[in-house]
Order: structure tokens, then C-alpha cells, then sequence
């Protein structure tokens, strides 16, 4: 009798016990896949304020031409500095209109003399911009510095969380499949304790009697695995264009790639390992005859 | 197949089964078995399979010592050999009389393209080619007791351990049984070891008889 045959034919004697199991890993790894996919978007996110070093001036009302320019030519004397950018207060109504767009009414009320003008300044090195944000701050024409340091470190703290959090309960999830999957199988050996028997009478090897019940580990991991992963790339991928316009102008969730296909080959495998382990040492643990 | 028994005692506990038993089954040979219950007829058929083993003694089979084998795959080969015929049948249940053969087929490294075709002769040997692709549970205990015996044929085994293989058959059943199994010996020169404790066989048949006593 074919080993793959023979196999489904253990599933199906015990289909609810075969639910569990699979549903086990199916939690697991959609669980699993939850947390890559956030922490995949809160990197864009990181990676995005890292690679964009900048502060922002915000300057007082009524400062004349003069001052700001003055400004405006302190702040060249700073080495590294990439790009210098004046934001009028008509500028920054339109900036503010533009990114509104689709909100007239928020854009209605608003005019240019009640948004602040500003200095948006981005370096090559941003320990330049840490220097600029300690002197500009105390400056009397200056109303408020935004330094992107404060966001980035908020943001790693958050990520740090997210992932402990998120190793820990993928670990926790993956020890009860695995536990789950032992037990199953030593279960499935004992109601076939005789089938068992009467093939080592006929000559089998150990290794022949465990074939089913390992395959049967293998199925449970890389089936749970794979619909999870399936389920959860569904899913993230039907609410994509929400969460990166809520994100804009980040992209939280990108296009299906090669990494994804990676993380599909790494879960499979992730998961045949469990299921294989668990029904090799459940198999050990049950057969010794 | 050569089997010997040089020697060998057997006590489960206090109780002793058998003490130096010397004896010597060669190719070809059509043996019965007999003694009243508890005289050790079962057991003996269990340590050639090498499921019981010997207190003392040694069981050799074709100059290998059961006891100094130290690879179990050697033990699992060595059963390969051998079809065994049990009393209560010993088929898989939740498997059809085909399946049970294919398995024990598969289990000996038959060749998959002719499993189907050796299954199609042994179930007409056995006259059970109407009755095949049923379960266990389907059939009759005379229909079982072929069932048992076309798996045990199947693989061609060198010798047929058969352990009271008419204990739950009326005595047309158990005559046919006989008949094939005697077929067997004749035509492939199969060894055939069987057990019983029914004396008109024995009788009857010109054959060798080993008596156990209790």
C-alpha cells in the first residue's frame, strides 16, 4: 500500500484529531505572519525618517525678509548640510491643501496666516542636524525645532516591543503545535498499535511503520504553514491600499516580490520541521516494538 | 530455510514451557506441531519469528543465531521469508483482504507493478476472488482464515508458520486449508510448520509430527 495513501487513510480514521492539529499550526503561523508583516512595515516606516535626516524650523509670525534670510545663511555655514528649504506660509497653505485634497473641509477654514512658515533643512550627516536643532531652538525667532531623532527613537522603542512581544507569542504558539502534533501522533500509534504489531510480524522495519505517522507530522506542519501564510498575504494584501494611504507617504505593505516568496519557503519549511520533529519523537516515544 | 532449535529452554517465570529442545526443521519439510494447550506449541512459532526469545539455547535460522544478531534489520529480513498464518487471523481491520495482501506485499519490496497481479493469483489459490475487497469484519471465519493464508502465500515466503490455523474452522474448511497448504509444500517445496492439536490431520497425513508435552 502506498505510503501517501496509507497516510490519508490514518487522517481520515481521525479527521477532528487531524483538525486540531492542523488548526495548531495554522494559529501558529498566521500569528507568525501577523508580526513579519508588521515588522516589515514599521521598517519602511524607520527606514524612511533614517534616510531622510531633517529638522524643521518653525519660525515666528511677522518676521521680515531680512531675518529670515539671515537664517537662511547661518545655517549654510554648517558643514554636510544637503538641502535648504524655505517654506513660506503660502507655501505651506498649499503644501497643507495639497495633502487635503480629498478633505474639503479641512482645507475651507484654513488660510496662509495662521500656518507657520518654516525652514526644512536635510543633511548628509545627521549629527549636524542634532547641533543646528540644540543652537536654532533657543534662537527668539525661532518658535518651535522638530527633529527627527525624537520620532525615530519612539519608533524603535515601539518596534522593540512589537517584536518581543510578538517573538514570544509565536514561540508560545509554536510549542503547542509541536506538543499538540506529539501527542496526536502517540495517540494515532496507540489506536494502531495492532497494525503496527502485525507488520513487524510480517517483516517491516521500524523505519516502515513510522513512515505514515512522520509524513503524517510533515503534512500537519507544512499544510498548516502554507494555508497561513496564504490566508494572512490574502488579507493583509485586500486591506494594502487602505493601510499605506493611512501611512502615506510611507509604503507599509509592498507589492508580492521575491521576499515574500522567501518567507513562503522559510515558513514551509519551518513548519515540516516542526511536523516532522514532533511525529519523529512521538514515534519514537510510542513504537518500540 | 534451515531452522534449528539447539537446546532451548523456555520458562515464563517460574513456569517452564520447554527444556533442551533439540530440533531440526530443513527446506521442504511439511512439520506439525502438537501437545495439549499450554504445552508451548504457540511459543515455539513465536521465538522462530524471533518474538519470543529463549531462556537458554539457541534458535539458528539458515546458521545465524537469533539471539547474536545484533541488526534488527537482519531480524526484519529473516521475517520477510517467512508467512505466518495466525489462529485469530491477525488481519487489519480497518483495511480491505487486498489491502492486507498489498501491504504485506509492499512491506517485502514487491515489485508495484505486479502487486495487483500476484493478489489476483494468491485470492484464486485461496478461492476468495469473490471476496477480496471486502474488510475482515465482512467475512466469514473459514473466508478469514484464507484471507490469512493468501497474505501469508503472497510473498512467496521459504516457510509458512501456521499457529492452529483450523482452531475456528468447521471441518470442510479445515480440510481445504489443509489441502492447499500441502499444494504448497508439493508444488514450490514451502516449508510449512503448523501448529494443531487435531489429531485426525496428523493421522491422516504422512508427515512429520513434533509432540510437546506439558
Amino acid at each position: 500500500m502506498k505510503l501517501f495513501k496509507l497516510t490519508l487513510h490514518h487522517i481520515r480514521r481521525s479527521p477532528f484529531q487531524s483538525l486540531i492539529a492542523f488548526v495548531a499550526v495554522f494559529l501558529s503561523f498566521s500569528v507568525l505572519n501577523t508580526f513579519v508583516y508588521l515588522n516589515r512595515g514599521l521598517n519602511h516606516v524607520l527606514n524612511y525618517f533614517e534616510t531622510k535626516p531633517e529638522i524643521t524650523i518653525f519660525l515666528k509670525d511677522g518676521l521680515d525678509a531680512e531675518k529670515i534670510t539671515a537664517l537662511e545663511e547661518e545655517i549654510k555655514t554648517y558643514p554636510q548640510i544637503r538641502e535648504i528649504r524655505k517654506i513660506s506660509k503660502e507655501k505651506a497653505l498649499e503644501l497643507y491643501r495639497e495633502m487635503n485634497k480629498n478633505n474639503p473641509y479641512l482645507t475651507e477654514m484654513v488660510t496662509a496666516s495662521i500656518l507657520p512658515a518654516s525652514i526644512e533643512i536635510s543633511a548628509n550627516d545627521p549629527r549636524v542636524l542634532e547641533v543646528i536643532a540644540q543652537k536654532f531652538s533657543s534662537k527668539s525667532e525661532v518658535d518651535e525645532v522638530i527633529y527627527q531623532k525624537d520620532i525615530i527613537q519612539s519608533l524603535l522603542n515601539w518596534t522593540k516591543i512589537i517584536r518581543i512581544f510578538g517573538i514570544a507569542l509565536v514561540v508560545i504558539f509554536l510549542i503547542a503545535s509541536f506538543l499538540i502534533i506529539f501527542s496526536l501522533i502517540g495517540m494515532k500509534i496507540t489506536n494502531r498499535k495492532d497494525e503496527i504489531r502485525i507488520s513487524r510480524l510480517l517483516g517491516a522495519s521500524q523505519f516502515y511503520v513510522k513512515r505514515p505517522f512522520l509524513l503524517e507530522g510533515a503534512i500537519y506542519g507544512t499544510l498548516g504553514a502554507f494555508i497561513a501564510f496564504l490566508s494572512s498575504y490574502l488579507t493583509i494584501f485586500a486591506f494594502r491600499h487602505s493601510i499605506n494611504h493611512f501611512f502615506q507617504p510611507i509604503i507599509f505593505v509592498n507589492e508580492f516580490s521575491l521576499l515574500d516568496i522567501l518567507i513562503l519557503i522559510a515558513e514551509l519549511l519551518f513548519g515540516l520541521v516542526i511536523g516532522l520533529s514532533a511525529s519523529w519523537l512521538g514515534a519514537r516515544r510510542y513504537i518500540k516494538w | 530455510m534451515e531452522i534449528v532449535f539447539d537446546n532451548v529452554t523456555k520458562n515464563y517465570g517460574p513456569i517452564n514451557v520447554f527444556r533442551d529442545l533439540d530440533l531440526k526443521i530443513k527446506a521442504g519439510d511439511f512439520i506439525f506441531v502438537t501437545g495439549p494447550s499450554g504445552s508451548g506449541k504457540s511459543t515455539l512459532i513465536k521465538m522462530i519469528l524471533n518474538q519470543v526469545k529463549p531462556s537458554s539455547g539457541h534458535v539458528i535460522i539458515d546458521g545465524q543465531k537469533l539471539s547474536e544478531i545484533k541488526d534488527k534489520r537482519e531480524i526484519d529480513r529473516i521475517r520477510k521469508k517467512i508467512g505466518v498464518i495466525f489462529q485469530d487471523f491477525q488481519l487489519i481491520n480497518d483495511l480491505t483482504i487486498e489491502e492486507n495482501i498489498a501491504l504485506a506485499l509492499d512491506i517485502v519490496g514487491y515489485p508495484e507493478d505486479k502487486i495487483s497481479s500476484r493478489i489476483n493469483e494468491v485470492v484464486k489459490l485461496v478461492k476468495l476472488q469473490h471476496r477480496y475487497f471486502l474488510f475482515p469484519s465482512q467475512l466469514s471465519g473459514g473466508e478469514l482464515q484464507r484471507a490469512s493464508l493468501a497474505r501469508a502465500l503472497s510473498v512467496e515466503p521459504e516457510v509458512i508458520l501456521a499457529d492452529e490455523p483450523t482452531g475456528n474452522l468447521d471441518p470442510t474448511n479445515a480440510w481445504n486449508l489443509i489441502k492447499i497448504l500441502q499444494e504448497i509444500n508439493e508444488k514450490f517445496k514451502t516449508t510449512i510448520v503448523m501448529t494443531t492439536h487435531n489429531m485426525d490431520f496428523i493421522e491422516s497425513l504422512d508427515k512429520k509430527v513434533i509432540k510437546l508435552d506439558k
